[in-house]
């Protein structure tokens, strides 16, 4: 993406996607609880138009569309940029914030007459903050802007957690807020020193003028283990599984299916977009293996867990892992990175929305069984089916059993892996898989045998359909056309400086 | 030693210090104030870039202080984010441990 | 024609699943959804008397593909289906799981005869292999739980496997096609040409039950009902046939991997039917029968390969195509015997001929099924071999057929329940089916009928009845062997890996301590540095 020009025709829609939640976000504020929820729920179909209207923008112009703020291009001004990569995200980012919104109402709007809460307050307002932080992330083109968009979203996730106000949650959330302070601010030095080298923050000015220069390692070393502090990335997961297990349903489904993708983003764009030039292959290992390690820790966790929302986090953790096969799979310009890069992002969506869906799932279990002890399914799925159907389905996709985009997924990077000669990635990709088929067996097997078990509230058929209808997009993804892998690729700096 | 060494070493003094409390301190409250003795430091290496000029070519780069304003700003949201949250968790549970399932903090009892 | 008989056997079953999810057409989809398998059944048919086709449908990255082998196995797998669904749900509707787990293993059970390329390959197979699991493990049976497991675990090991082996064949293809008919003319080349052949043989492998992944399938056939158990051990394992028939390199000899395929399939042909004999329940008996005749499948395809004979997939698809009728029709012979319908000389003749259509006797499709494996077996070392496990096969039918004549009363009341009336009714016509359907397709059925080759059928046969006779007269009784046989030995191994479990959550709530945590992300900015400076 060099040769930008400063502003294209549509680049206004960049600052409207970020404006309008956090207009949404003000609005909230001064008019209150009541309004919230409908402010809130009024705004996500018109995000989404937004969200397409500009992935409709990228794929006509075959190139990013760009905005400069204020008219000022970079370095001195900021930059709004907005490739496929965006686009693809900003869409499934509003999918999941309406999916959850919805989902939420049951809980969340005051009927006339009754007080307002403040948890539904906290939820209406951080869900709209979360929203307006990842698309800025999504189209930040300017690495402190971009540490602003971080923060934004760490200080919005953190009270979602905490939101019913429960020691244990609010432990929980100040476990998250400071260990995500120390991501942010090892991100921060990371900043500081590419400024102090080059003075320009901007992704595609970097990107011309980054050589390797050992402040320039050090520079993306702090940046990076900034971010995967804040990504969760096993052995610095401390924070997920208490945050994402303890969080209402609602809520989890955005913090484990979109927040910690915010930040993987941004490890994307560092090494994708700024380093692409540098020989990567070295740290790109390192990103791996602690990759691997967070597949083989989190699936086995996953698997001792008796309750099914910690469950789910600990398979969170578990797929992050998988997330991080895309920094050794899709380095450098060789035939065989496309499909490491299609791979990584198919993972991203797949897991944004089956795990979305299975946290949802697991609400409306705890809900209707007054409880979320695995040991206590048995038979719940005759009572549940739909529910139980979209956990078997968002489960098919973390298996990565076809069709669904776990599969696509895993195919592709399992394909990636062996023209790469890389062949030892496949270990972990394949043996996550089977642990994954391990825990979501541990779900479904009880679930589906004979048995009874005493529903204490039948949970909303539309919110039954809500989280259905994520699993089966997750499903969904399995079908995409070669047109849409192609659609990724657009913005993707060609790696024409690469020195192996 | 001119201004900027100093500067500089200063600000790595604060990290090191930020992050051996990061590290050894269990109480939040410490953790918060060693969050912001990093951030400190981060914002004084900020100030060096700044004195160099930078690529950016001139004598007092205006950018990174800009930069500063808005990191304490940043910061200062996330100090007070993390004290409210820290004086709910005393109200809440009559005591502040981070420790989810270890007998630290006078609140296990009242954990699951 | 050929392309909308293609889409319209993937499509029928799609649609009666389809149907069966909207509460007011879910009565009328379960009744007629015996008809799904129909279009499977007219390509299958039309298929053997025409050239191969191959149908791409690009925009959807499917590729359909129907050639003699395949369309054999298609056409007797969809009769096979369509005979038992009719009657499972005319006789009473199953209830919603096992109505969708059949409709799904029926989808995956066509469809992978005719699947394409790698990736609808795979997803159809999946299909036969995973849902199978809801057609006899939803139960409050310990022993029924532990069979699913067990099938579960065996099942996605192997479609780990067959992925990692599909992904080097994708990557050893130039042009980046996943067609199949591509990426097997470019596996001869392939840098990965050892591993993909090792991972293809372990994976189908898991499916036919070779040794030593052989011990899931007994647990699953003595607890499924019969309906299930003959769909599965018919058309269900023969995914694995045509996995092997289609991913073998048959047309180019690699003689050491041919020889090895081939000692590992007499070795489990011989295998199988020596624990088969010490058994004692019909249905584990009949899986080890199937463990025994998956051996000789595999031999037979192994010898191909070491030969470079592509003629194997041919005459391995109508030898898989013959155990396909026959053991399912086996299955519903325990249904028979057990409904205690009075066995008259006729219906004993007939049990018996079936059951030893499995060794090869004369005038059954089994002696057919034979005669074509001669291609393979023809001199040596194998056609000895081969002789024995004929042998070997009898005296496991015999044994059989003895284990029916002496059901234990809850094991006859259970068959009885499992199986359909209409089944026990037509039980003759469906035998009588299984042992001549197979001479309509065999490629010149008159070879089988000279004299020769009646006395070379008939003589192993007898040794191997007279074997069972003989042994039984002296009063011998067969060691105790649990059903499974090795599997136990897994389980164990099983339960020491899981004992691991908690060295891991020790390990995790150390990491996730604060000190520990904090330490990481230093480490992990030391550990970018290093990395990035060497």
């Amino acid at each position: 993406m060099t040769a930008t020009p400063a502003t294209t025709p549509g680049g206004f829609l960049l600052v409207l996607a970020v404006l309008l939640p956090a207009g949404g976000v003000l609005l909230s504020f001064v008019l209150g609880g009541r309004a919230a929820g409908k402010i809130a729920l009024g705004l996500t179909p018109v995000g989404f138009g937004l969200a397409c209207l500009v992935a409709m923008k990228v794929a006509a112009a075959g190139a990013p569309i760009a905005y400069a703020i204020g008219g000022l291009p970079p370095p001195l001004g900021i930059a709004l940029r907005a490739d496929g990569v965006s686009a693809v995200m900003m869409v499934a980012a509003a999918i999941i914030v309406a999916a959850s919104a919805f989902y939420a109402r049951a809980k969340f709007v005051m009927p006339e007459g009754a007080p307002e809460s403040r948890g539904a307050l906290t939820f209406w307002i951080m869900i709209q903050a979360i929203w307006a932080a990842l698309n800025l992330i999504f189209v930040g083109g300017d690495l402190f802007n971009l540490y602003v968009a971080l923060e934004l979203l760490t200080f919005a996730a953190v009270p979602l957690v905490c939101i019913d106000g429960r020691p244990e949650t609010l432990r929980a959330a100040l476990r998250y807020l400071l260990f995500a302070l120390f991501g942010s601010v090892s991100y921060l030095l990371g900043v500081a020193l590419l400024y102090g080298l080059y003075g320009a923050l901007d992704i595609s000015l970097l990107a011309q003028r980054v050589e390797a220069a050992p402040m320039v390692w050090t520079a993306a070393a702090l940046m990076t283990a900034g971010l995967l502090a804040k990504t969760a990335l096993f052995p610095l997961h401390l924070w997920l599984p208490p945050a994402h297990a303890n969080a209402p349903a609602a809520a989890s489904a955005v913090l484990s299916g979109l927040v910690v993708k915010g930040s993987f983003f941004l490890a994307l764009r560092l090494w994708f977009y700024v380093l692409p030039g540098l020989p990567t292959a070295a740290p790109s290992v390192v990103l791996g293996a602690l990759g691997a390690l967070a597949v083989l820790f989190g699936s086995v966790l996953a698997l001792r867990q008796a309750r099914l929302k910690l469950l789910v986090a600990y398979s969170t953790v578990a797929q992050i892992g998988y997330l991080f096969f895309v920094f050794p799979l899709a380095a450098g310009a060789h035939v065989w990175s496309p499909l490491g890069w299609s791979g990584g992002l198919m993972q991203v969506l797949a897991h944004a929305f089956a795990k979305a869906a299975m946290f949802l799932a697991a609400g409306l279990v705890a809900e209707a069984l007054g409880h979320d002890r695995i040991a206590g399914f048995t038979g719940a799925a005759r009572a549940l089916p739909l529910t139980f159907l979209t956990l078997g389905l968002g489960g098919l996709s973390l298996m990565g059993l076809p069709p669904s985009g776990g599969f696509e997924a895993k195919w592709l990077m399992l394909r990636a892996s062996a023209a790469s000669g890389q062949w030892l990635w496949s270990l972990p990709i394949l043996g996550g898989g089977l642990l994954a088929g391990g825990y979501v067996y541990r779900i479904l097997a009880p679930a589906l045998a004979d048995g009874e078990v005493e529903i204490k509230a039948r949970p909303q058929r539309s919110r039954e359909a809500v989280a259905l209808g994520l699993a089966v997009l997750a499903l969904a993804l399995a079908f995409a056309p070669r047109g849409f892998f192609d659609f990724l690729e657009i913005g993707r700096p060609s790696v024409s400086r690469s020195a192996p | 030693m001119n201004a900027s060494l100093l500067a500089g070493l200063v600000g790595a003094a604060l990290v090191g210090l930020g992050l051996y409390g990061l590290i050894a301190h269990p109480h939040p409250l410490r953790k918060l104030l060693a969050f912001n003795l990093v951030g400190s430091g981060v914002f004084l290496v900020f100030g060096v870039v700044a004195r160099r000029g930078a690529a950016a070519g001139y004598a007092f780069d205006p950018v990174p202080q800009a930069m500063v304003i808005t990191g304490i700003v940043v910061a200062f949201a996330a100090s007070a984010l993390a004290v409210a949250l820290i004086l709910r968790l005393a109200v809440a549970s009559g005591g502040v441990s981070l420790d989810p399932q270890g007998p630290a903090g006078r609140d296990a009892g009242e954990m699951e | 024609m050929i392309e909308a008989l293609l889409v319209a056997t993937l499509a029928a079953p799609a649609i009666f699943l389809a149907a069966g999810f909207v509460g007011s057409w879910r009565t009328r989809a379960l009744v007629w959804q015996f008809l799904a398998p129909a279009p499977a059944l007219a390509a299958g048919v039309f298929g053997l008397s025409h050239a191969p086709v191959s149908v791409d449908f690009r925009g959807l990255g499917l590729s359909l593909t129907l050639d003699p082998p395949g369309a054999l196995l298609l056409a007797f797998a969809a009769l096979l289906w369509m005979a038992v669904t009719a009657a499972l749900w005319r006789d009473g509707a199953p209830d919603a799981r096992f109505g969708i787990s059949w409709i799904l293993t029926m989808f995956g059970g066509l469809g992978v005869f005719i699947a394409g390329d790698l990736v609808s390959f795979y997803l159809l197979y999946a299909l036969v292999s995973v849902p199978a699991y809801g057609l006899f493990a939803f139960s409050e049976d310990a022993e029924k739980r532990r069979a699913g497991a067990i099938y579960m675990a065996f099942a996605l090991f192997g479609e780990a496997l067959l992925l990692m082996a599909f992904a080097l064949l994708a990557a050893g293809e130039p042009h980046g096609s996943v067609r199949i008919a591509d990426v097997m003319a470019a596996l001869p080349v392939s840098p990965w040409r050892d591993a993909i052949i090792a991972l293809i043989v372990a994976g189908f492998g898991m499916k036919l039950g070779l040794v030593p992944f052989n011990g899931w399938m007994p647990l699953n056939y003595a607890a499924a009902p019969i309906p299930a158990a003959a769909v599965l051990s018919g058309a269900g394992v023969k995914a694995g046939v045509i996995g092997l028939i289609r991913f073998l390199p048959l047309d180019v000899a690699m003689e050491s991997w041919g020889n090895a395929l081939a000692a590992l399939g007499f070795f489990t042909a011989f295998y199988g039917a020596a624990i088969g004999l010490t058994q004692q329940k019909p249905k584990t008996i009949l899986a080890y029968s199937s463990i025994s005749q998956m051996g000789v499948i595999a031999a037979a395809l192994g010898l191909g390969l070491a030969a470079g004979d592509a003629g194997a997939s041919g005459t391995m698809a109508f030898y898989g195509a013959n155990h396909l009728l026959v053991k399912a029709a086996l299955f519903l012979t325990l249904g028979f015997v057990a409904s205690g319908a009075r066995l008259s000389g006729l219906s004993l003749a007939l049990a018996a001929a079936l059951a030893l259509s499995l060794a090869g006797l004369p005038f059954t499709g089994g002696a057919l099924a034979k005669l074509a494996s001669k291609a393979q077996f023809a001199t040596g070392w194998p056609a000895l071999l081969a002789t024995l496990s004929s042998i070997a096969s009898a005296m496991l039918m015999t044994h059989f057929l003895m284990s029916l004549t002496a059901l234990p009363a809850d094991a006859a009341q259970e068959a009885r329940r499992e199986t359909p009336a209409v089944l026990i009714r037509f039980w003759p016509a469906l035998v009588l089916g299984a042992l001549l359907l197979p001479w309509f397709f065999a490629d010149a059925p008159g070879d089988a009928l000279s004299l020769g080759k009646i006395w070379e059928g008939f003589w192993p046969v007898a040794v191997g009845v007279v074997a069972v006779f003989g042994w039984r007269r002296m009063g011998r009784s067969a060691p105790v062997v649990p059903a499974g046989d090795a599997i136990v030995l897994y389980e164990c191994a099983f339960a020491r890996t899981i004992a691991l479990g908690p060295v891991f959550e020790t390990a995790d709530a150390r990491l996730r301590q604060w000190p520990a945590a904090a330490a990481s992300l230093l480490l992990i900015v030391l550990a970018l540095l290093v990395a990035a400076s060497i």
